[in-house]
């Protein structure tokens, strides 16, 4: 057991620097993300065609391809056609895309549980349909958006662990290193994923915390 | 001066700045959804400081021809003018036309409808700003002095879902009061509300209409039709089929289909 211990030990420097590596591509990626997500969603509802279109070809490309694929296409497939990109940039684009891809389906799901009476009444009221989506539609829906927004968040810290495949020195990737190394796949690979699980179960907890606090003003 | 019925064209027989000028006409509106026509050759017409009760029974077009005032709901046909703004209801208005016809109406809906994330003074103070380009001070200024008016001051740090339905629907009528609106459309705004709390409403609009505001009220409350109101308009499948004094109209209705609503009204 204290043999177990001691390799722990010995092997957590290297993947807490993992870790950090993992938390600034998802950092980053919902950085780029989330936006991405409120346009998308915004352009998937447009009745202008040439916003409606490209948006909808995002929005089905970044759902309908394996987040891998994306993320390989990046690093492998980009550099053909004269864009090369570092393992982290790789990383940050494919998972930034998938992201926007998903969540902007989570917020127009948001945006369009704003009650249609709210809208009539800025409509009436001459509010300008864009201060309408800035101050009645868009805060609220993205409180609704915002629990589900989380926990996707927490799903795009698990999916960096592809980014092993582009050979990105994040946490799974480190684990795995050290496991062709040492051969103690088991003990390395529970390491790593105790602390995805460190991350991501008190991030749940959070996010149902979150979830009762935003209710509060609902009618 | 010879009288005039009011549901007659007065578009030229009124100059410009007659002292019984109409602030609101609606001449010949028409609204078909495919074959079904929902309303037929409507005409009203409103004199500042009227106060105008619809009446008659479900589906008769009431509250489908108060959203053709203010295009929330266009009509097939027609015109709605207010002063010198002629809106043709067959065609998309202007941006422009849109803007002054909203800010010279305001609407009072059934389900209330306030803004739930925002405090009842920002519900009142964010349309000025944004519409009326006040400044955040001034709005709050304004929307301080309504919800006195509507008796709720002391809610305006409160969220809408802290106060009545009663309280909201006031809180609605201050939010579209303080947009400094010529004419105010009322769409059933007590229809939601247990009748004590109607109750504090339709005193609010008692006190509105006896201010002097200029009131189109669709409206199911029939004492508030006979004692506020100066007119009533019955409604029945789209057509008006009475219209006339409140007391005359609600007491000795002259159609057969007046007749049979207001007895059904009356028999409850």
């Amino acid at each position: 057991m204290s043999d177990i211990a001691a390799f722990w030990l010995d092997s957590l420097p290297q993947l807490l620097a993992g870790l950090s590596i993992s938390l600034q591509v998802t950092g980053a990626a919902l950085a780029i993300g989330f936006p991405l997500g409120l346009l998308l969603a915004l352009g998937v509802q447009s009745k202008v065609k040439a916003v409606k279109l490209p948006s909808l070809c995002l929005v089905e490309i970044g759902r309908g391809a394996p987040a891998l694929v994306v993320l390989q296409f990046a690093y492998f497939g980009l550099p053909q056609g004269g864009l090369t990109l570092s393992a982290f940039a790789a990383a940050v684009f494919a998972l930034a895309w998938n992201t926007g891809a998903y969540t902007s389906e989570i917020i127009r799901a948001g945006l369009e549980s704003v009650p249609f009476g709210e809208i009539e009444a800025a409509s009436a009221m001459g509010m300008l349909p864009r201060d309408t989506l800035r101050f009645v539609i868009i805060p609220q829906g993205l409180r609704v958006a915002a629990p589900a927004l989380l926990g996707f968040a927490v799903a795009v810290l698990q999916a960096t662990s592809l980014c092993f495949a582009i050979a990105l020195p994040e946490l799974t990737s480190n684990a795995y290193m050290i496991g062709t190394i040492t051969f103690r796949y088991m003990e390395i690979l529970s390491l790593a994923g105790i602390l995805y699980a460190a991350i991501c179960v008190p991030a749940t907890i959070a996010v149902g915390v979150l979830e009762q606090r935003l209710g509060k003003h609902a009618l | 001066m010879n009288h005039i019925p009011d549901t007659v064209n007065l578009s030229r027989m009124h100059p410009v700045g007659e002292p019984d000028k109409p602030i609101l006409r609606l001449e010949a509106i028409r609204k078909k959804f495919g074959e079904h026509v929902v309303l037929d050759d409507v005409n009203i017409s409103l004199k500042s400081g009227e106060v105008v009760a619809i009446i008659g029974p479900s589906g008769s077009g009431k509250s489908t021809l108060l959203r053709c005032v203010n295009m929330l709901g266009p009509a097939t046909s027609g015109r709605v003018v207010i002063g010198d703004l002629v809106i043709d209801e067959a065609v998309p208005p202007t941006a422009q036309q849109l803007t002054q016809l909203r800010r010279s109406v305001g609407m009072v809906f059934q389900s209330f409808n306030l803004f739930p994330h925002m405090s009842v003074l920002r519900n009142v103070s964010l349309p000025q700003e944004r519409v009326l380009g006040r400044s955040r001070k001034d709005a709050n200024k304004r929307s301080l002095e309504l919800l006195a008016r509507v008796g709720l001051e002391d809610k305006a740090d409160q969220y809408p879902a802290r106060c009545s339905g009663g309280q909201q629907q006031r809180i609605a009528i201050a939010r579209a009061l303080a947009l400094e609106p010529q004419i105010m459309l009322f769409d059933e705004p007590t229809s939601a509300l247990d009748p004590e709390l109607g109750l504090e409403v339709l005193a609010v609009m008692q006190e509105l209409a006896r201010s002097g505001m200029t009131m189109l009220v669709v409206t199911h409350e029939m004492n508030f039709a006979e004692t506020v109101s100066d007119r009533v308009i019955i409604m029945a499948d789209g057509k008006i089929i009475e219209e006339g004094a409140s007391r005359e109209v609600i007491r000795n209705p002259t159609s057969d289909r007046a007749k049979r609503f207001l007895k059904a009204v009356k028999d409850r």
